[in-house]
């Protein structure tokens, strides 16, 4: 298992590099100038020459990737161009807040969407099936923020039992954190749950003809317990090697929830960096999110390791 | 069929209105009306009004046209990118293939909407720009499609022999790939339209798609969400046109890859439509005596099942079967594919599964019948009191559990063993079927194993509850010659040591010689003979046996047998009335069309030719 994780680490380090270089070329390509930027009409020639100089903008672009990538290396992504904050800061300071919103809305996807897809695999055809088929196909059609704006006129709104916008911190309160993130929750997880359920019905469906299910089954093992766990488990193969990409899929759907439920996040940042061109965060925040897609990739490979014996190096 | 024509009507009327937005909308979908703001809808306004007081039907439909340009102009940009450099690094390979695949993995690894907020933070804002965003975006899944089709292409003869008689590449990739990407092209389009449709509303939404005051259906459900709590009926219509487009188009999307992907599974034939069945003939309950014996383990009585399924005639498979095994004896069930033999197996078992229904008939087990236990009950009895070998191992065993942890879960389970005990008497048990390094092989996952050790292994978890009757479904056919034998031998030894009664069903009338005391010839869902395998073999009676026996290569009995019958079994539904066998026998006569009873004692036959006995005395 050691050697999975350091193998997979290892075949890390290329992507991470290219998205690095990737990032750092597309946001060279910004059409403004940050000094035009900064410093507006107002300043003479010599303050554009100095800041121009002090921001290393005179140098090569090789040169000043290496620098920005010889600072991210040791955590530094540099200063934002508007609010002199660190980027850093401005980003570990969001990441709570979607990383929270991200995982909890998985965890309703994989539950909801694992669920649904067994009850319809277990008996194919049948009316379980059909409204969880229905469902599925619904659920990829509809626009999360959508579902958001509908959850917040229902259960916020009308009915009153949760909040309709802001974030609470786990730290602060951990009921009201649970409060402030199930609506949104729901709305991202949506889509993705529907996307589950599909591939786990259909690995489900072709899992449970298989031999080794009737062999448990011909051993005296309860129903329950072959599905639950022999032929769940068998089921998952397909779906875990997907997931990371689901994951992905619902920290860029985060970035647009978020906006719903005017919580403060990673994509209010991100907003507010593309409108004012702020490079430096626009790096930063790419970079981040990539590391974190990177990190749910690798989780998700070692899952995939434990469920599948034949994935492992020997 | 109905899917289809609600996805063409709904497409169908959308692009009517994004075509027809200037003359059908009722109102101009800029004009503001302040004195008319956020209604509630009316006769005047359909659906209301917005925060400007501007009608939200007509925005509605110019939204449409939005939708329309938009979905087109980012699929049409997708498909423009993606489609020749996908096609341009697939044939050249090497290097540029190298690069443009990493750089296209470190694309798909940044979620899509912060690939197309950098992208827009580049370009700016506004409809357009924010299409060639999306179309960057999802050009790397048409990439990634084409350069898969042009490897597989690439290998292919026609391509090489094309390059032999100096046609150009580009003729090469032209002619001979491009019919073979159309297909998945067509239905990964529609994918991408849908995907396009959801991601153009989000960046509308978040104000970096198409902007103010331009009417899209983002743009719309912007508005609305700043006044949610004044007029939440603001979000209605721009959200169901949203998901009805993305419905429909998905929808589409979904028929077309299955036709698709019917064209392809086109070449196999098509299955059989369920043929008539053929009428059953009342008979006597008396039909197949069969004497009882004091040390009976397992007796099934004139078991009838058939194929049950909903809205058609049943068709029967299984008819009047009727078997004993005795403590310590090993029965052979013997036939063609198709004969019924593995379905006897699994009925004893109970796990017909759902379309399959045993309608007469009993089985009895230790003189307690369990054919009607419930379905605790029945748990209860397999493993402990039946326990069954299936013909492939390596597919038997669950391939996500180690071998032993199989065998151990069955000792938890059903014997209520702690996990230290059972995980010793697993290693007991795996040592007891002839594996050496037990300890270590109990640790093994299944595709780890042979095909013979692994079979040793589902003998050893069938075991492993000491259960009374043991069923062997074709335990040998599956592995190499050289370990059939050893298998044989061991099934020999264990039924010697543990005294179980045991069913060996196999095609292969050398190999029941092999293990078994008595054999049970099945053809077409019933019984045809059955006597000692020494008076078999002697003096075979039923022609079916005999055609089996002498399919048997003389000498060396391990090999397979020789199709000397000609014809196969006939298919459940399709049986002739009377024999079963006549369409392929040699010794038909005209009274082999009536129904034929299974007689005598110790040996019995079912066939006109031995019928005279009984004959006799019902005419004397
Ligand atoms: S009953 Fe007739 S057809 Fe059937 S096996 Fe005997 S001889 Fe052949």
């Amino acid at each position: 298992m050691l050697r999975l994780v350091a193998q997979r680490v290892l075949a890390l380090v290329p992507l991470l590099l290219i998205v690095s270089v990737l990032t750092f070329s597309f946001t060279s390509l910004l059409p403004s100038d940050p000094v035009d930027l900064i410093l507006g009409e107002s300043g003479t020639q010599e303050q554009h020459d100095m800041l121009r100089k002090r921001m290393g903008l005179d140098q090569p672009v090789q040169v000043r990737y290496a620098a920005w990538l010889g600072k991210a290396v040791r955590g530094d992504l540099g200063t934002s161009f508007f609010s002199s904050v660190s980027v850093t800061d401005a980003v570990l300071q969001r990441l709570p807040v979607t990383l929270s919103l991200t995982a909890f809305s998985a965890l309703i996807a994989i539950v909801v969407g694992v669920a649904a897809g067994v009850a319809a695999a277990l008996k194919p055809q049948s009316l379980a099936d059909r409204l969880a088929t229905l469902g599925a196909t619904f659920g990829q059609a509809v626009p999360n923020f959508w579902f958001g704006l509908i959850l917040v006129a229902i259960f916020a709104v009308g009915l009153r039992w949760f909040p309709a916008t802001g974030f609470v911190r786990f730290s602060e309160s951990p009921s009201d954190w649970l409060r402030s993130v199930t609506l949104p929750s729901i709305a991202l997880g949506l889509s993705a749950s529907a996307a589950i359920a599909r591939q786990v019905r259909s690995a489900m469906v072709g899992v449970l003809q298989q031999d080794y299910i009737r062999a448990a089954r011909a051993q005296g093992l309860s129903r329950s317990r072959v599905i639950l766990r022999h032929a769940l488990t068998n089921a998952m193969v397909p779906v875990v090697a997907v997931l990371s990409f689901q994951i992905t899929v619902l920290l860029g759907g985060a970035l647009v929830v978020e906006q719903v439920f005017s919580i403060n996040g990673l994509g209010t940042l991100a907003i507010g960096a593309v409108r004012q061109q702020d490079i430096p965060m626009l790096q930063g925040l790419v970079l981040v999110m990539v590391a974190l897609v990177v990190a749910v990739q690798l989780i998700t490979d070692i899952i995939y390791g434990l469920l599948n014996p034949k994935a492992r190096p020997s | 069929m109905l899917i289809v024509a609600f996805a063409a009507t709904v497409l169908g009327v959308l692009f009517l209105l994004a075509v027809l937005a200037d003359w059908v909308s009722p109102y101009d979908p800029l004009q503001q009306d302040l004195m008319s703001a956020l209604q509630w809808p009316s006769s005047a306004h359909w659906l209301g009004t917005d925060d400007l007081g501007r009608d939200v039907l007509s925005r509605l439909i110019y939204g449409c046209r939005i939708a329309v340009i938009a979905t087109a102009e980012a699929t049409a940009i997708a498909l423009v990118i993606g489609v020749p450099i996908g096609l341009f690094i697939g044939y050249r390979g090497g290097w540029w293939d190298w690069i443009v695949m990493r750089v296209v993995e470190a694309l798909v690894s940044i979620p899509g909407i912060m690939v197309a907020i950098v992208i827009i933070a580049i370009l700016g804002p506004g409809l357009h720009r924010a299409m060639i965003a999306l179309g960057i975006l999802f050009s790397t899944s048409f990439l990634r499609l084409t350069r898969g089709v042009v490897l597989a292409e690439r290998e292919e003869v026609y391509v090489r022999s094309a390059r032999v008689v100096g046609a150009s590449e580009t003729r090469i990739l032209l002619r001979h790939i491009f019919p073979n990407i159309a297909p998945p092209l067509i239905v990964q389009t529609t994918l991408t339209v849908g995907a396009v449709l959801l991601a153009e509303a989000g960046l509308s939404f978040i104000g970096l798609g198409i902007q103010p005051p331009q009417a899209s259906w983002g743009t719309m459900l912007n508005t609305a969400a700043a006044f949610m709590d004044l007029n939440w009926f603001l979000a209605i219509p721009p959200g169901v046109a949203i998901i009805l487009t993305v419905l429909s188009v998905n929808l589409l999307g979904d028929v077309l890859r299955d036709s698709i992907g019917r064209g392809i599974a086109a070449a196999a034939p098509p299955p059989a439509s369920a043929p008539r069945v053929a009428p059953l003939l009342a008979r006597a309950p008396s039909d197949s005596p069969q004497s009882s014996r004091s040390d009976e383990m397992l007796r099934i009585e004139a078991l009838d099942i058939v194929i049950a399924m909903p809205g058609a005639t049943e068709i029967p498979v299984i008819t009047d079967v009727s078997l004993a095994i005795a403590k310590g004896e090993t029965l052979g069930l013997v036939g063609e594919s198709g004969s019924g033999k593995t379905l006897t197996g699994l009925a004893i078992l109970g796990l017909l599964g759902p379309v399959l229904r045993m309608t007469h008939g009993s089985i009895r087990l230790n003189g307690r019948a369990i054919h009607d236990l419930d379905q605790k009950a029945l748990e209860a009895v397999r493993g402990s009191e039946v326990a069954m070998v299936f013909q492939d191992p390596t597919t038997s065993l669950n391939p996500a559990f180690t071998v032993g942890s199989q065998i151990a879960e069955v000792l938890r389970i059903k014997n209520g063993l702690s996990a230290e005990d059972a995980r010793r008497r697993t290693v007991q048990l795996i040592d007891r079927v002839g594996i050496p390094r037990a300890a270590e092989r109990a640790q093994a996952y299944p595709h780890e194993l042979s095909g013979g050790m692994a079979q040793r292994i589902a003998i050893a978890r069938a075991l492993s509850c000491n259960p009374s009757l043991l069923i062997a479904d074709e335990p040998t056919t599956a592995l190499d010659v050289t370990v059939q034998q050893e298998i044989l031998d061991l099934f020999r030894d264990l039924q010697d040591e543990f005294g179980m009664a045991m069913m060996f069903v196999t095609h292969d009338l050398a190999v029941a010689a092999d293990v078994c005391n008595r054999i049970a010839v099945m053809y077409a869902g019933e019984v045809v003979e059955t006597a000692e395998v020494d008076a078999l073999f002697a003096d075979p009676r039923h022609p079916y046996t005999r055609g089996l026996l002498s399919a048997l290569p003389q000498g060396s009995s391990r090999n397979p047998p020789l199709p000397i019958i000609p014809g196969s079994v006939p298919r459940p539904g399709t049986w002739p009335t009377g024999c079963r066998f006549q369409n392929r026998c040699d010794r038909r006569v005209e009274a082999c069309e009536a129904r034929i009873p299974l007689v005598g004692a110790e040996r019995m036959v079912r066939c006109v030719h031995y019928q005279n006995a009984r004959l006799k005395a019902v005419l004397s």
